[in-house]
This record gives structure tokens, sequence and C-alpha cells, in this order.
């Protein structure tokens, strides 16, 4: 019986992170985290969820617009209450998985003032985008998002006009920014 | 006549039975059979059945609206925290502009 289940469990796992396009393993971070928010969202809960998105509120007309076409959304952040919780070993094992030619760093950044990081990539599959990611890193906060599916970046930059951010700039594939 | 046919005839003589006896016969025989099977018998209402379909479609369309909103508002977390980080990538970036 046993092999049986631990077959149901993998497989199910397996449909679960099927549409994620890289593992996170962060799952040790949790223990040490103040506050961790892990968000999973598969392309049936995504379209399910549009059907409740209010098209006229403008935040939710926006989300609306993006998840349409999108196999999943992966999130997951850790706050920590002392600097040093997690280390680079944590983040590399995240980025060696985005590596060319199926990824490409859109946007790098790095402060050694403040010991900030983040770094955009992009997937590339048939001359279009299928993914993003990013990894952003504090000195007590570590965040890594998997947006997968066709993304629009147009819409996903005009998300920074949302949700009461202001407007900014959009981010141009192909154009790697490197401002260190 | 004589006295014996006499009283032939009165103690076989048709009579009406009194109004509650239906009612009587009906109660004693439920109570018998109820007895005798060791169950209770009761007599839904024939709205019962209308009652509970109307009852389990209005829970689950009102479970299936939670599980809605519920998607919806992760969705809404998630597309915030993406947006708040790509804003503050976006401000770092144009900060560290010559």
């Amino acid at each position: 019986m046993k092999p049986i289940r631990s077959m149901l469990l993998a497989a199910a796992l397996a449909w679960l992170l099927a549409a994620q396009q890289f593992k996170f393993n962060l799952e040790h971070l949790e223990a040490k985290s103040s506050d961790t928010v892990d968000i999973s969202l598969n392309s049936s809960t995504l379209q399910f969820a549009a059907k409740f998105l209010d098209s006229k509120d403008p935040d939710e007309a926006e989300v609306k617009k993006l998840i349409n076409g999108l196999e999943g959304i992966y999130v997951k952040t850790f706050s920590f209450k002392s600097e040093a919780a997690y280390s680079i070993a944590d983040i590399e094992g995240v980025r060696k998985q985005l590596r060319a030619p199926e990824w490409s760093r859109i946007v790098r950044f790095k402060s050694a003032e403040d010991g900030e990081s983040a770094e955009v990539y992009v997937r590339n599959a048939d001359k279009r985008i299928s993914g993003v990611a990013i990894i952003a890193a504090g000195p007590k906060q570590l965040t890594v998002v998997n947006i997968a599916g066709s993304v629009d970046l147009d819409s996903l930059s005009d998300l920074s006009g949302h949700f009461g951010l202001p407007k900014l700039d959009t981010v141009q594939p192909g154009k790697p920014k490197k401002p260190e | 006549m004589d006295w014996l046919e006499e009283e032939l005839r009165q103690a076989l003589e048709r009579k009406d039975p009194p109004p509650d006896f239906a009612a009587r016969v009906a109660h004693a025989t439920r109570v018998d059979s109820a007895a005798g099977s060791g169950r209770v018998v009761r007599v839904w209402p024939r709205w019962l059945p209308v009652a509970a379909a109307v009852l389990l479609m209005a829970g689950g369309a009102a479970y299936r609206e939670h599980r809605g909103r519920v998607a919806k508002e992760r969705v809404m977390v998630a597309m915030r925290i993406t947006a708040d980080q790509l804003n503050h990538i976006q401000a770092r970036v144009r900060e560290a502009k010559p």
C-alpha cells in the first residue's frame, strides 16, 4: 500500500510542479524565517480566479489581462529577523538553473551599500517570452518569483502603475542594464 | 318466532361504527407495525427533498464562490509581490543611471 501511496503523492507533486520552470529548493529557510509567503498557482487555478476578477477595478483588470495565457505563478518570500539567515549558496541553487540558452538575464543590480541585489531573467521559446524569474535578496529578505507561460513584459511592467506603486519605465527584453 | 330467534336477530343486527373508528384503526395499525419492526415510522413532508436539493445547490454555489475569492486573493497577493519587486528593481536601476 505504501509504494502506491508514495507513487500517487509523487504524481500529484509532479502535476503541481509541472508548470513551474525551475525549483526553488528553499524549504529549509522556512524554519529560520519570521514570515513566509508561499504561493503556487497553476493554470487551472489562475483561470478559475480570473472569473472572479472585476474588470471595473483597475488593478484587477490589469491582473486579469496579464494572467490570460499564463501557466502558473510561483512566489516565495522569506522575511528574517536577523541578517545572514540565508547563504549565497541558497541563491546560487536557484541561479544555476537559470542558464542560457533557455534563460537570459535582462536586469541585475547589486548594492554594496545596503547589501541588496536583484536579478530579472526571461525564458525564451520560439522567439517569444515564455517565463520570467525574479530573484530579489536583501539583508533580511529573500524573494523568488517564477511567472510561467506567455508573459507580456509591457503588461508586467504596467503593474508598477498599479497597487499604489508609482509608474516607472518599461523593462525592455534583450537590453541588459548593468548599473553596477 | 320464539325467544331464541329474537335473541339471534338482535345480536346479528347491522350497526354503523362510531365516527372515530377508522382513525383509531389506522393509529392502532401504525403503533403495532412500529412495535413489531423495532423502528419508528415517520411520514416525511413532500417538500423536504426539494428543500434539501435547493440547500445543496445553494451550498455548492457558496462554496465555489468562496474558493474563487480565495484564488483571486492569492493571485492578487502574488501579483502585488511581483509588482513591488519589479518596481523596486526599476527604481534602483534608474537611481544608478549616470
